[in-house]
C-alpha cells in the first residue's frame, strides 16, 4: 500500500532532480541547436556564395565547439563548486 | 519522420497524397487567403490565418480564466482556495519554488515569477488545445451534416483544414524565445549594470588571445539558447500530430494498394487506431513536459544573467 508522504517524498526527490538536470539540459539542447544553426547559415552561405561545402563544414565545426563549450561550461563550473 | 512521410508518399495510389494531406493538416493556412484581411505595415503583414486564429483564441482563454479565477478568490472571504484556483495555486507555486526560486535566487524571485508563469500557462494551454482536433470535427460537420463538398473553396476547406496547436508554428515559439532573449539581457543589466553585464558573458582572468576565441563563441551562444527554445518546441508540437496523421495514413494506403476497403479497415483496427490512441496518450504528457522545460530552460538563461559564477 502506497503511503501519502511516499508519494509526497517521490515528488520532492523529482523536483530536485529536475531542478538539477536544469544547466545540463540547457548545455545538450544549446549543443544540438549551434550544429544546427550554424550548419543552416553555413549551408546558406555556400548557396549564395557558390563555395559548396566550404562554409557548411565550417558552420558545422564552429556549432560543434559552441555546442561543446557550453557543456564544458556545466561540467568545469561543477567541479569548481 | 519524414522518411515516413516520404514512404507513404510514394507508395501513395488511388488519388491519395499521405505526404499533402500531412502537410496541410499541420501548416499553416496560405497567407495569400487569409480569414481576415489586415494591412501590410513595415512589411510585416498582419492578416490574421489559422494559427494566428488560434493564438487568439488561447491568449484569450488564458486571460479570462485566469483573471476571472483569480478575482473571484480575491473577493471571498474565505482564504482556502476551491475549484480551478486550486490548480492554478498548486502551479503557481510549483513554478515559484521547483523552477524560479533555485536557478534566479531569492532576490528577484517575484520580479521574475510572473513571467515564467505566463510562458507556462500559455504555453501548456496553446499545447493542450492543439491536442483537439476542433478544425478537422468543424470539417466533419461541413462534409458530412451539412452536406459541403470536399473540394469547393469555402472557408472550412481552405483556411480551417486539419489541426492547428500555435505552438507547433516557427514563429509563435522565435516570438516566444525573442522574449526570453531580452529578459536574460535586462535581467542581467538590471542586476549588475548594462556594461558589467556585457563584461559577465565571458569568464575573466584568462590571457587575452583566449578571448579572441571566447568573445565570438560566447557571442554565437547569446543566440544559440534562443534558436535552440524555438526549434525543440515547435519541433515537440509539430512531429506529434505528424506522427499521429502518418499512422492514420496507413489505412489509406493499405486500402489502395490492396484495392480493398477491407484491408484497409484491417490495419486501422489492428495497426493505426491502437497506435495513434497510444501516441495521443504520449502527446498528452509531451504537452506538459514542454512548457515545463521552455520554463525550465528561460529561467535557468535569466538566472544564469544574473548569478555569474566564473
Amino acid at each position: 500500500m502506497i503511503r501519502l508522504n511516499q508519494i509526497s517524498n517521490s515528488f520532492t526527490y523529482l523536483q530536485k532532480i529536475v531542478r538539477q538536470s536544469g544547466p545540463a539540459m540547457s548545455a545538450s539542447y544549446s549543443l544540438i541547436a549551434a550544429v544546427i544553426l550554424l550548419g543552416v547559415l553555413g549551408y546558406l552561405i555556400d548557396k549564395w556564395q557558390n563555395s559548396s561545402p566550404v562554409f557548411l563544414l565550417c558552420g558545422l565545426l564552429i556549432g560543434l565547439v559552441v555546442g561543446f563549450y557550453e557543456i564544458a561550461k556545466i561540467i568545469w563550473g561543477n567541479k569548481n563548486k | 519522420m519524414s522518411s515516413g512521410v516520404e514512404h507513404t508518399d510514394t507508395h501513395a495510389e488511388g488519388g491519395f497524397d499521405a505526404g499533402e494531406l500531412i502537410i496541410g493538416h499541420v501548416s499553416n493556412s496560405s497567407s495569400e487567403h487569409p480569414i481576415l484581411h489586415l494591412p501590410t505595415i513595415l512589411g510585416i503583414d498582419f492578416s490574421v490565418t489559422k494559427h494566428v486564429l488560434m493564438l487568439w483564441i488561447v491568449a484569450t482563454l488564458v486571460f479570462i480564466a485566469i483573471t476571472w479565477t483569480v478575482r473571484r478568490y480575491l473577493r471571498q472571504e474565505n482564504p482556502v482556495p476551491t475549484g480551478f484556483m486550486n490548480v492554478i495555486e498548486a502551479v503557481v507555486q510549483f513554478i515559484r519554488d521547483s523552477i524560479v526560486l533555485p536557478n534566479v535566487g531569492k532576490k528577484y524571485l517575484f520580479t521574475w515569477t510572473p513571467l515564467i508563469l505566463t510562458f507556462f500557462f500559455f504555453i501548456i494551454s496553446a499545447n493542450a488545445i492543439g491536442l483537439i482536433p476542433i478544425f478537422d470535427v468543424v470539417g466533419a460537420i461541413n462534409r458530412f451534416i451539412l452536406g459541403g463538398s470536399a473540394h469547393d473553396h469555402g472557408l472550412v476547406n481552405n483556411l480551417l483544414h486539419g489541426g492547428a496547436t500555435a505552438t507547433g508554428n516557427y514563429n509563435v515559439t522565435a516570438g516566444l524565445a525573442t522574449i526570453t532573449f531580452f529578459a536574460i539581457i535586462f535581467a542581467g543589466s538590471k542586476t549588475h549594470g548594462f556594461i558589467q553585464h556585457w563584461k559577465n558573458i565571458v569568464p575573466s582572468g584568462f590571457a587575452w588571445p583566449i578571448y579572441v576565441l571566447l568573445i565570438p563563441i560566447e557571442i554565437i551562444s547569446l543566440f544559440v539558447r534562443p534558436f535552440a527554445l524555438t526549434m525543440r518546441l515547435a519541433a515537440n508540437m509539430t512531429g506529434g500530430h505528424i506522427a499521429i496523421l502518418a499512422i492514420i495514413s496507413f489505412v489509406f494506403i493499405f486500402a489502395g494498394v490492396f484495392q480493398s476497403a477491407i484491408a484497409g479497415i484491417g490495419v486501422g483496427v489492428l495497426v493505426s487506431v491502437p497506435l495513434a490512441v497510444a501516441i495521443s496518450g504520449l502527446e498528452i504528457i509531451v504537452v506538459i513536459v514542454q512548457a515545463y522545460v521552455f520554463t525550465m530552460l528561460s529561467a535557468v538563461f535569466i538566472g544564469m544573467a544574473i548569478n555569474v559564477h566564473h
